[in-house]
């Protein structure tokens, strides 16, 4: 008996899918735990492993489709099974989300889209189409991909959207329904722009402005886009920031890692230490100390956290992740070094599982590495604070009457002023630059 | 104010009302020397005697109909029932005599009335004992038809409806009687028939819910809340006349609508409102308008099928999901 596959759940926070590749073709034999595909979440790429066996009869979606939960994918069956009910038979019937904007356009007209076309802006989401209807009863068992007009030419809305539809001069024709059997619901309308009129798009006639390269927006841009607005939106900033002495801690770090070289076995590279993971030690244990900015807002309570987990911001070309580190407090500074390398490395590689990046209690964020002396970072949901970090400045520093070659370090803390207080955040930094500028308190905890 | 119990806010409606109008008397099975088959009437007989407070033979279709006819020459009968199951062989009364009479007289007659029982489930009484009779009663044109949910509701509407110069049937709850709020001391205290309540303020989805169903809605809110949803509820404290002004402005606000009640889903009072809903906030609705309610069986005597056909917190919530597309 052939069965319909649907897209699982394959992290907590998933609601959408972008199939980035088949691992089976049509006709293979598949059994329990195959990897069938992987998938690009919010989070990272998971891996779609089969919980059936059976033969793939039908592939229902090509790469780069993005799915909703709970979509057809696939059909597997007996080999030779007549599948064409579960299909949709006429060919109409499966959903056939499009491959997402960049690959459904021919690249040869790319250049010539107008820049008013509805074509992909990024505003719209043309490629998402509508989930199964599950456990509605009446619907069919297959639905016709949700940004184009049914087969009659119409529009399926609710009452609300076509009210509001009218009221902000909007084309529901471009907009992908989440609805049952694809109606569009008020939350479909979220971020879309009003319909450019006849005279607004006028002025960009074609040719004289050249078209911009389009890039679709990945799962993770758009996760990254929808936390980043939420964040700025929803939490209040406050920023403050120290310049810190850095030269006893490069005298520790160039101490340990001498001491490291030397007493490696033989043939071993020996593991080295950076400032960054000085500094993360030092926050956790300046967390533990000052726990009032190691907390998170709720809309009835602030919570202080008991744990201390520090999400570290690492940059991958697909924007940023935020994998953490547990139990920093009570963690040895070579073993924080080689765990945050390890998940650095994973995260590099989109291996990094959502459980891995989620939960945090406080960020890190350093920018030096790409020579910023300064900057302010945006907190991090739930979290209360995040630690912007720039780069070990060399300069003439003052000591005594002399001035001298020295190292600054500057540190910027963003905090929500509704659970980390301005003082609050300035008794943490304070903290924070006496265990900096006298590091071998961060060894001994 | 007082802090009184749900049977202690009806029990002083009563009182106040006898109190300030001598025309006004009590009838009922064990409304007197029992002190009241649920004690909502305890003292009353010690305080008014025997011609105010009236014990009844098992009799509802005779002092139903003996009341309607005190009513129509000029006394303001309250009838007890034990419970509105009774009210059933009492129906020809209600439904021929109470609600038609001043429409038959051309106005010359008026029936003020009020007849008052527990109603809806309770625990494990049975098929026969167990139903939601506003939605019958809710039907008839003539008649008024109050579920309040709230002690100082039942006690301000009780008294709206011993002064009003029609038929006021009166549902009140024996699940409810122990509940307790704070109720006006104030004997001109009165709630108007007709005016809805908002409960509990929200913005994602309007519970519409009456008697009994109001405090489960709000431990489905509290639920809902958990998951970021903000349900907001509204008590409709009288089901004829409707506030639908309340309703739609709730909807309005909110786009999306889920009743909850006790009793049947067919034809019942829920339907109405859902009627009303899509007739007058059409524009506003963001999903089909879905009802929580008991389930379309007679009420089973096993305690976990009859709670489980009972409308419980789960089936708000599952409906609340689907109308903001999240099941």
């Amino acid at each position: 008996m052939a069965k319909v596959l649907e897209l699982p759940k394959l992290s907590p926070t998933m609601e959408e899918g972008q199939i980035s590749a088949w691992h089976k073709k049509e006709g293979d034999t598949i059994d329990i735990d195959d990897l069938l595909a992987d998938v690009e979440t919010d989070k990272a790429t998971m891996e779609y492993k089969s919980f059936d066996r059976g033969t793939l009869l039908k592939i229902l979606v090509p790469p780069g489709s993005v799915v909703q939960l709970g979509q057809p994918v696939a059909i597997i069956g007996n080999p030779g099974e007549d599948i064409s009910a579960l299909a949709g038979g006429s060919g109409g019937g499966a959903p056939a989300p499009q491959p997402s904007a960049a690959e459904a356009q021919p690249k040869g007209d790319r250049a010539a889209q107008p820049a008013g076309g509805a074509a992909p802006s990024g505003e719209a989401p043309a490629t998402t189409a509508p989930p199964a209807a599950r456990g509605d009863a009446v619907s069919p068992p297959t639905q016709p991909a949700a940004p184009q007009p049914s087969s009659d030419g119409r529009v399926k809305a609710s009452p609300y959207v076509r009210k509001l539809g009218r009221e902000r001069g909007l084309d529901l024709t471009s907009v992908a329904g989440t609805g049952p059997r694809g109606r569009i619901v008020a939350r479909d309308l979220e971020g879309l722009k009003p319909a450019p009129t006849a005279a607004a798009a006028a002025p960009a006639a074609p040719g004289e402005l050249a078209a911009p390269e389009v890039r679709p927006l990945s799962m993770m841009r758009k996760a990254i886009a929808r936390r980043l607005t939420e964040s700025k939106q929803t939490v209040p900033h406050f920023y403050l920031s120290i310049d810190v002495d850095a030269d006893p801690l490069n005298a520790l770090r160039e101490q340990i890692n001498a001491d490291l070289a030397a007493t490696a076995a033989e043939g071993e590279k020996p593991p080295k230490i950076s400032f960054n993971d000085l500094l993360v030690k030092a926050c956790a244990i300046a967390l533990v100390r000052v726990p009032e900015c190691n907390a998170q807002f709720t809309s009835d309570a602030i919570l202080i956290h008991r744990r201390v987990d520090i999400s570290v911001a690492v940059a991958v070309p697909e924007g940023l992740v935020t994998p953490v580190v547990r139990d920093v407090d009570r963690k040895q500074v070579l073993d924080i070094a080689a765990e945050v390398r390890e998940l650095a490395g994973r995260a590099k590689a989109k291996k990094l599982r959502p459980e891995e990046m989620a939960n945090g209690t406080f960020s890190i964020s350093n920018l030096g590495m790409y020579g910023i002396d300064n900057f302010g970072a945006v907190i991090n949901p739930p979290e209360g604070a995040i630690l912007a970090v720039g780069q070990v400045r060399r300069e003439p520093v003052v000591r005594g009457e002399q001035v001298v070659p020295g190292r600054r370090w500057g540190l910027t803390l963003s905090c929500d002023p509704r659970v980390v207080a301005g003082a609050v955040g300035a008794t943490f930094l304070k903290v924070l630059r006496q265990l900096l500028e006298h590091p071998t308190q961060i060894l001994i905890g | 104010m007082t802090v009184l119990r749900y049977r202690e806010a009806v029990r002083a409606a009563m009182i106040e009302e006898m109190e300030r109008d001598e025309r006004v008397y009590l009838v009922g099975e064990e409304v007197g020397h029992y002190q009241g088959a649920y004690k909502v009437t305890e003292g009353m007989l010690d305080k008014f005697g025997s011609r105010r407070v009236i014990d009844a033979p098992i009799t509802e279709s005779g002092f139903t109909g003996i009341s309607i006819g005190a009513a129509m020459v000029g006394l303001r009968p309250i009838v007890e029932y034990m419970t509105w199951n009774f009210s059933a062989v009492a129906f020809d009364q209600i439904l021929n005599n109470a609600a038609k009479l001043r429409q038959m007289s051309g106005g010359q007659l008026t029936i003020p009335l009020v007849l008052r029982a527990p109603n809806g489930s309770a625990r494990q009484v049975g098929s026969q004992h167990s139903h939601s009779m506003e939605h019958f009663y809710a039907h008839i044109p003539g008649l008024k038809v109050l579920a309040p949910a709230m002690p100082a509701d039942a006690k301000g509407l009780l008294k709206s409806a011993i002064r009003d110069d029609n038929p006021v049937l009166f549902m009140e709850s024996e699940t409810l009687y122990g509940v307790k709020g704070e109720v006006p001391d104030d004997p001109d205290f009165i709630v108007p028939l007709g005016v809805a309540s908002i409960v509990r303020e929200g913005t994602d989805v309007s519970i519409i819910a009456w008697s009994r169903m109001v405090h489960v809605a709000l431990e489905a809110a509290a639920e809902l809340e958990k998951e970021g949803i903000s349900a907001e509820i509204v008590d409709l404290r009288s089901l004829r006349p409707l506030d639908e002004e309340t309703v739609v402005r709730s909807v309005t606000k909110t786009h999306r609508a889920v009743v909850a009640h006790e009793g049947w889903p067919y034809g019942g009072v829920g339907a109405e409102v859902a009627d009303r809903i899509q007739r007058l906030a059409f524009d506003e609705l963001d999903a089909p308008v879905l009802r929580a309610t008991t389930l379309d069986v007679p009420m089973p005597y096993n305690a976990r099928l009859e709670q489980y056909v009972i409308p419980q917190a789960a089936r708000i919530i599952e409906n609340v999901h689907r109308v903001l597309y999240k099941s």
